[in-house]
Order: structure tokens, then C-alpha cells, then sequence
């Protein structure tokens, strides 16, 4: 399926820019009333569009949108899709998921644990029970799934309302959003069941959580990218809505490609929530673009606060959207700020080809259902010196490098010495560890008062820092991944690196490199990196590279690579090296 | 207190309930006179670096001091030492026992600490090196220096999960039952053994931990262990663990598999006589 960004707003800092195109459409097509406007849609993000129209088809019981192949329609509620790339599952986001209601969950369920998680499959939430069910008492019985693109959503057995059920958001003031959606949109406040305060559309529910972690996730870019209202009159409804001092981030137009002449608006929600406003008649639009506002996101997010009182860094992360970024600039994209996602996209594609064919998509994505974060459009990693190159080496460094001799290949490898420390399953080294690669990119947080510690899944590596002052270790105690000396610089974790043995190197790096890295939190999902590396004997000036770790505590728990244990490879390559050798020794003898 | 009413119970029918109730009432006394400092949650504050004393890390039961390679000389013997077995009697069946008996006939080659291996639970703990605990909000992380182990601890499930699959280190969760800390520990690969001297479990095995502070800069570490295609019988493991008290303490890296790649590559190497 085709698409296209349309200028695409950048972030004035490299790689922080996102933007993505997806779409899940909630179409409730009910006669509406100004202020009483009707829920009419939710974007999801995803992949493939047609698939996406299969999937709800098949699991949740809604049928395909007569005259279009990117929606489908689930009693009353349309859902439609648009191909793209997301920058994450919507739980976490001020649209956290959307619910439907089945006579038998339980049998749903055993249904859904059928279907499996491979390919286009179903994931499954368990309760900390272990449980997939559970009985709210008072209410119903619920269950969590995932979409095969991110989008979570809760099945309930609510046999007053079945198919599409509620649209549940995550408020830093659920009280105050309640409102402001009763205000804004209409809605009839109501108690579900009697218990559970809400409003109500007809019958479609929303429901708000109080969200604790900071601010809930923008939702644009997000799985669920935003949710759509119909209204009748939508002129008099934007006239209403600006007295109200909504922000308005799209004046009502007919976009681009459109299906319909009916006209879109879009209003900023509380809790980082976009909404659409839509006149009667709206169909969707062919190749709809959507672009997240980078800048926003950063200025409206607070990082929150240990209960200690420290930043909060805590919690599992990726390098996944990171994989692919080059360190340095490519020549050939010297004038873009950011790549488009499909160019993203291909990019990781190639990594990943180049790597070992295959190997990616086997070891997680369709094993363990797990859904990567898109890949980041953010051009190189180097981000100092500006033009994304590193510094000239200098003159002792090319001269030193001239004359070091050679590294055996593998298949000449005289010993396990003569393989790299990464092969060796040793270490990637102070800045490797933290590199993206094709899988294992987990990266866990857990903190303590005055300690970080930063786990990467890879090789399995742990470092504690300590954010308080501390004598470190001596100097003639030296480490792979050195002494980490850290302190707070506001919401920023700044760690110096000291004591390192300077046994790996990165990019040329020596045994003098100074390694400074810096770990601020951006967004609720979005954990940024900075590496600084000052080595005067092979760089004239230091430079910093900077890439992105994606939050991913809904889906992923690193694993144990027991790296050195399941070294196959070694033994492998040192026979093979041997096997040559005796293959060439005994040409050598027939040759005499 | 449900696991020790359970180690009782099963102990009784084998007649061994006089060493194990005298072993908890030990127990009992140490912990029940001391409060210690709390954490953000107010639960017992233990964080900090820890190290074991003692020669578990060479055998788990009491052991006379014997030889090692001879070309190391007095310094690779092993040191005697008292045991932490509780009864000092690790219940094998017959099999097993003959298994732990071929592990340290053949420990110089086998020992997965002589291949730089994860060491496993509750190998882990007892090994000669510092670890440091770390109390996050919802998880408690204890990073060991030896070979870069790690446990993520599971503060935040109501019950424990099933691994996803086997591993060295296991899968632990956790619960704070008063001043103690219970891990329940499972999902091993079973490859690990508890010492050198080739004491071992199945993937089977299911480890109880509890970690209570009996002291300012002391905690009781007591673990109990389970795996019945192994062992007759449940049994536990006690012993101290000291806080370490240099102002500069701090858990130390120690990436040993390049010691270990003579014994496990070291007939790959190229041969260099002529």
C-alpha cells in the first residue's frame, strides 16, 4: 500500500522528530447534534492495513467497511487503518486502550490462547495471578490483549453492551478530563454497572484512569494515534469549542485526497490526547499522513520522581528504534534533518538483512509476539560535530594505525585471543555495550538511593553508578566498562567513566579515551542517550553521539544471554580454523 | 513462616524435626531482638554491598581441608570448613549421590565456575565476592561481581510467574514477610552447580530464600531447597551475610571467561611445533 509524508515537522534537535502514519478509524455512525457530538474515530498505528482489516474481521467480530480496504466496522464503531510505522503501543498514552465485550470471555479467550502470538497472532496479558481472566466484582470480567501493531485492548463481558464497549484513557486528573470531555464533546455522564464513573456516547463508554508515572504518552504516533467525533454542524461546534479555549491543532479543512467533501478538524485533548472532529459524511482520507509534534511532546513532559525523590529512569527499555542509525552521516543525506519512515524502515530492513538473514525476525518479533518500537528516523548518531561526521584523526593516530599489523580472520584464528572480546562473549566495551544491534537490545533500570544500575541484555553487562560522591576504585585498578562516577544535572543522569583498561576499542578509540555519558528522560517512553568521547591521541576534538532508548515494560523482559555459556560459535570457529589447517597442510604434502 | 511449618512437617516423617526445630528457634531469637533501618516503603533497608565469609563456596557441608593441583601447591588446596547445611546432610538419592560423587571426581574440568559459567542460586550468593543489592520501586536487582551475574527480583507480582524459559540465574519474585525478604526462586536450567565441591539440582529445582537483617551490617540468609527428582527431601542451607564495611566498598568486575577459554578451547588452539 502506498503512502507519503507531506513536510513532515522536524525537531530542532536531530533524531528527536518523530512522525508516523497509521491509522485505526472509530467511525460511530449515529445522526448527531452539535454538543452532543458522537465518537467517530481512533487511529491505530500499523503496518499493513489490509491484515490489520483481517485481524479485527477475524478476532473481534467487525465486519469490512463496504467500499474501502482500511476499515472495518464493529457494531456502530468504524475502525479503519492506514499503512505506517508507530512509535509504540498505545497503553501508556492518554488513549491507553479500547474495550469490546463478548458474551463468553472465557471462551474468547481460550479462543484467542489458540490463535497464538506468531505472525498476524494475538498476545495475550496476564493478570499477576497468572490468570487471563478476572472477575472485577461489581462489574464484569475483563481480559487484555494486544493487537499484532501495538494497540492494546480490553475484553469484557458486559452483556448490556456487546461489540465496541469503551474507549479508556489515562488522565493525570480523571475527574477533570470527565469533564472537559462532558463539556467539550457532550456525552451523558453515567456510572457503569453503578460503580464505575464515566460518560456515555450512546453505548460507547469512556472511561478514564488515573495515570501516576508523569503525564501520560502523546497519543500521536502512538498505536492508537487519535480518537474522532462527529458533529453535526462543525462550524458552530468549532466557534463553541474556541470559547471554550480548546486549541485547535487543524482548522476545519477537507485534507488532501479525502473520500468525502466532509471537513476534519483536529483539538487538542487533555493528557496529550488528539482528537478529530469530523462533519457527517467523512470517509476517511486515501494515504492519510500523520505527523507527531516532537517539540510538543518534550515540552509537555515532566519526568517523574523516584519515591526517593530522584529522577525516575526505572523500568525496561529498548535500543530496538535505534537499530540501523549509522554513526556517521552518510554523504549521500548531507542536507536532511531526519529520514521519512518508509526510508527508516528500509534502513533497519537493511541492517537487519546484513546481519544474518532472517535472524530478527525468528528470535523475537514472531517467536515471542513481541512488536518492535519503529525504527528511528534520525539520520546519524553522531550529533556533534554538527555535520554528523567524526572529527579528523589525528596524524600520531593514522600513523599508529599504518603500522599495526593486521587482524587474523576468524578462519585463521590461532586461539580464542585472536577473535574479538564481542565473539569472546568478554564485552562490546564501554560504548559498544550500549550499541543497538539486531535483537537483544534490552536495557533494564533499577535504582536504589544514590545508585543506578544499568543492565544491557547483550552479553548480559551490569554497571552501578553512583550518583553520590565517592572515592572510586584506584588507579591501578582498571575495568572493561571502567569506574562509573554519576550525578544528577537536573532530570539528567551525567556519568564519567573512569579506570577503563583499554582493552576494546570504539571507532579507533584508545586507551586515553574519556567516555561521558549523559541519560535524560524526554518523554514517558522515551529515554534519550548521549555518549561524549574525548581522546586527543586519535580525535583533534571531542564528539558526542546520541541515539534513543523506547520504554517496553508492557511486552518485553530481558531475557538471560548467557552469552559465554552458549558460545557454540567459538568452539565452531576454532575447528573450522583447525580443519583449514589440516586441509592446507595436506596439500602442502602432496604438493612435495 | 509457612515454609518452616512446611520443612517440619516433611522433616518430622523422616524423624529429623529435632534438628530443624532447633535451627529455627535459633533463628527466631537473632531476628525477633533486631529492627532494622527502613527503606522508602518501609520495608527493612538492605541495601548496600554484601559478601559471605566462610568456605560454602568450596563445599556446602563440613569438609577437611584436602589437595588440590598439585602445581599450585598449598594454594590450590582446599580449605577446611564447617558447613551451612542445616543437619549438614544434603538428602540425595541414590542416584545422585553417585552423580555428585562423578562432579567432584571430574571437577577441574567440569565445574561451571571453572568455565566461567553463571553460577546460579544460591551459588551465587556465597561465592568469595562482594554483591550489591539495589531496592528499586518495584523490582530489587542484585548485581554479583562474578561473571557479571544479575537477578532481577520481582517485587510486583502478586504471584510468581512462570519463566519463560530455563536459565542459569532463574526467575525470582519476591515478598517482604515482616523484616524478611522471600524470594521464591525457580525456572533453572539445572546446570549449575551449588559448590565445588559438585553438590547439584535438576531444572526441577524450586530455592526459598529469605534474607532477614539481624544486625546493622549483618543478614541471616537462609534458603530452602526443593527438587524432587534430585533429593528425598526438602533441605536448607543458613548462613550470615556481612555487610562490607570499607567507605570505598563497592562490587568490583570481574569478567573471568578469558581464564576459562584454556580449559574449554585450548584443543582448538593452532599447534605451533614443527
Amino acid at each position: 500500500m502506498n503512502y507519503r509524508i507531506t513536510s513532515p515537522k522536524t525537531s530542532r534537535k536531530l533524531g528527536a522528530a518523530v512522525f508516523s502514519v497509521f491509522a485505526v478509524v472509530n467511525l460511530i455512525a449515529l445522526p448527531a447534534t452539535v454538543f452532543a457530538a458522537t465518537p467517530h474515530h481512533i487511529h491505530i498505528a500499523l503496518n499493513n492495513a489490509s491484515e490489520a482489516v483481517r485481524w479485527y474481521e477475524e478476532h473481534m467480530a467487525c465486519e469490512a467497511t463496504a467500499g474501502r480496504n482500511d476499515a472495518v466496522l464493529c457494531g456502530t464503531t468504524e475502525i479503519a487503518f492506514i499503512e505506517g510505522s508507530t512509535q509504540g503501543g498505545s497503553q501508556g498514552t492518554g488513549v491507553d486502550h479500547i474495550s469490546f465485550s463478548v458474551v463468553d470471555l472465557t471462551a474468547k479467550m481460550t479462543e484467542l490462547e489458540n490463535v497464538g502470538v506468531r505472525g498476524s497472532g494475538v498476545r495475550l496479558q496476564r493478570f499477576d495471578d497468572g490468570a487471563l481472566v478476572r472477575d472485577i466484582p461489581g462489574l464484569f470480567k475483563i481480559a487484555f490483549i494486544f493487537d499484532p501493531w501495538g494497540t492494546k485492548i480490553e475484553l469484557v463481558e458486559d452483556t448490556d453492551t456487546l461489540g465496541f464497549h469503551h474507549i479508556h484513557l489515562n488522565s493525570v486528573d480523571p475527574v477533570a478530563t470527565l469533564q472537559w470531555y462532558g463539556e467539550v464533546l457532550g456525552g451523558t455522564p453515567a456510572a457503569l454497572k453503578g460503580t464505575l464513573n464515566g460518560l456515555q456516547f450512546d453505548d460507547v463508554w469512556i472511561l478514564v484512569s488515573a495515570y501516576t508515572d508523569g503525564r501520560p504518552g502523546l497519543t500521536r504516533g502512538r498505536a492508537i494515534d487519535h480518537i474522532g467525533f462527529e458533529v453535526a454542524d462543525l462550524d458552530q461546534a468549532a466557534e463553541q469549542m474556541s470559547q471554550q479555549q480548546v486549541q485547535f491543532r487543524q482548522q476545519p479543512m477537507v485534507p488532501e485526497n479525502a473520500r468525502s467533501s466532509a471537513r476534519q478538524a483536529f483539538i487538542q485533548g487533555p493528557d496529550g490526547v488528539t482528537i478529530a472532529l469530523v462533519e457527517p459524511g467523512w470517509a476517511g482520507v486515501v494515504e492519510q499522513v500523520i505527523v507527531a509534534d516532537a517539540d510538543l511532546a518534550t515540552e509537555l513532559y515532566i519526568p517523574p520522581k523516584t519515591p526517593w525523590g530522584e529522577p525516575d529512569l526505572q523500568g525496561i527499555w529498548t535500543g530496538d528504534a535505534a537499530h540501523g542509525i549509522p554513526m556517521q552521516r552518510p554523504r549521500d543525506v548531507a542536507g536532511s534533518e531526519t529520514l521519512t519512515t518508509q526510508e527508516a524502515a528500509a534502513r533497519r530492513e537493511r541492517g537487519t538483512l546484513n546481519s544474518i538473514w532472517g535472524y530478527d525476525r525468528e528470535w523475537r518479533d514472531t517467536t515471542l509476539g513481541y512488536v518492535k518500537s519503529a525504527p528511528s528516523t534520525q539520520v546519524a548518531m553522531v550529533v556533534d560535530p554538527p555535520d554528523g561526521r567524526l572529527p579528523a584523526t589525528t596524524a600520531e593516530y593514522r600513523q599508529a594505525a599504518a603500522n599495526r599489523p593486521p587482524r587474523l580472520p576468524p578462519e585463521r584464528a590461532e586461539g580464542p585471543e585472536d577473535l574479538g572480546t564481542f565473539v569472546r562473549c568478554i564485552t562490546r566495551g564501554p560504548v559498544g555495550m550500549m550499541m543497538p544491534g539486531i535483537y537483544n537490545n534490552g536495557l533494564q533500570i533499577v535504582q536504589s538511593p544514590g545508585n543506578v544500575a544499568i543492565q544491557k541484555e547483550m552479553i548480559h553487562e551490569t554497571r552501578i553508578i553512583s550518583t553520590e560522591p565517592r572515592e572510586g576504585l584506584g588507579e591501578n585498578l582498571k575495568q572493561w566498562l571502567g569506574d562509573s562516577h554519576g550525578h544528577w544535572e537536573g532530570d539528567t543522569l551525567v556519568v564519567e567513566v573512569r579506570n577503563l583498561n583499554g582493552r576494546t576499542s570504539y571507532q579507533g578509540s584508545s586507551e586515553n579515551m574519556q567516555l561521558t555519558q549523559r541519560f535524560t528522560r524526554t518523554g514517558p517512553n522515551s529515554l534519550q542517550y548521549q555518549f561524549i568521547v574525548e581522546d586527543p591521541s586519535v580525535w583533534a576534538q571531542p564528539w558526542t553521539g546520541m541515539f534513543t532508548f523506547v520504554r517496553d515494560d508492557s511486552q518485553y523482559e530481558l531475557v538471560e544471554y548467557a552469552c559465554h555459556e552458549g558460545n557454540y560459535g567459538m568452539t565452531n570457529t576454532l575447528s573450522a580454523a583447525r580443519a583449514i589447517d589440516a586441509r592446507e597442510a595436506e596439500a602442502a604434502a602432496n604438493d612435495r | 513462616m509457612v515454609t518452616r511449618f512446611k520443612q517440619a512437617a516433611i522433616a518430622s516423617a523422616l524423624g529429623l524435626v529435632a534438628v530443624l526445630l532447633a535451627a529455627s528457634s535459633a533463628l527466631a531469637q537473632s531476628t525477633d531482638t533486631y529492627s532494622a533501618p527502613r527503606a522508602w516503603d518501609g520495608n527493612p533497608d538492605i541495601n548496600g554491598v554484601w559478601q559471605a565469609i566462610g568456605t560454602a563456596h568450596w563445599d556446602l557441608q563440613d569438609h577437611q581441608a584436602s589437595a588440590g593441583l598439585p602445581e599450585l601447591g598449598a594454594l590450590g588446596a582446599v580449605p577446611p570448613g564447617q558447613g551451612i547445611v542445616v543437619g549438614n546432610e544434603i538428602p540425595y538419592q541414590a542416584w545422585a549421590l553417585e552423580q555428585k560423587q562423578a562432579n567432584w571426581d571430574n571437577r577441574q574440568g567440569e565445574d561451571p565456575e571453572a568455565k566461567c559459567y553463571l553460577p546460579g542460586v544460591p551459588r551465587a550468593t556465597y561465592l568469595p565476592y562482594p554483591f550489591q543489592i539495589l531496592q528499586g520501586t518495584n523490582k530489587i536487582m542484585i548485581v554479583y561481581g562474578y561473571a557479571e551475574a544479575n537477578r532481577t527480583i520481582h517485587m510486583d507480582k502478586e504471584n510468581p510467574e512462570s519463566a519463560p524459559l530455563d536459565t542459569w540465574m532463574g526467575r525470582s519474585h519476591g515478598i517482604w514477610e515482616g523484616d524478611t525478604l522471600v524470594v521464591d526462586a525457580q525456572g533453572f536450567n539445572g546446570q549449575a552447580w551449588f559448590d565445588r565441591a559438585g553438590n547439584f539440582a535438576s531444572s526441577a529445582l524450586k530455592v526459598t530464600e529469605r534474607y532477614t537483617p539481624i544486625g546493622p551490617d549483618a543478614m541471616l540468609y537462609e534458603a530452602t531447597l526443593e527438587d524432587p527428582t534430585v533429593f528425598t527431601r526438602p533441605w536448607q542451607i543458613s548462613m550470615p551475610l556481612y555487610r562490607r564495611l570499607e567507605a570505598n566498598a563497592q562490587v568490583i568486575e570481574y569478567k573471568c571467561v578469558e581464564f576459562s577459554e584454556e580449559i574449554l578451547y585450548g584443543h582448538l588452539r593452532k599447534q605451533t611445533s614443527e
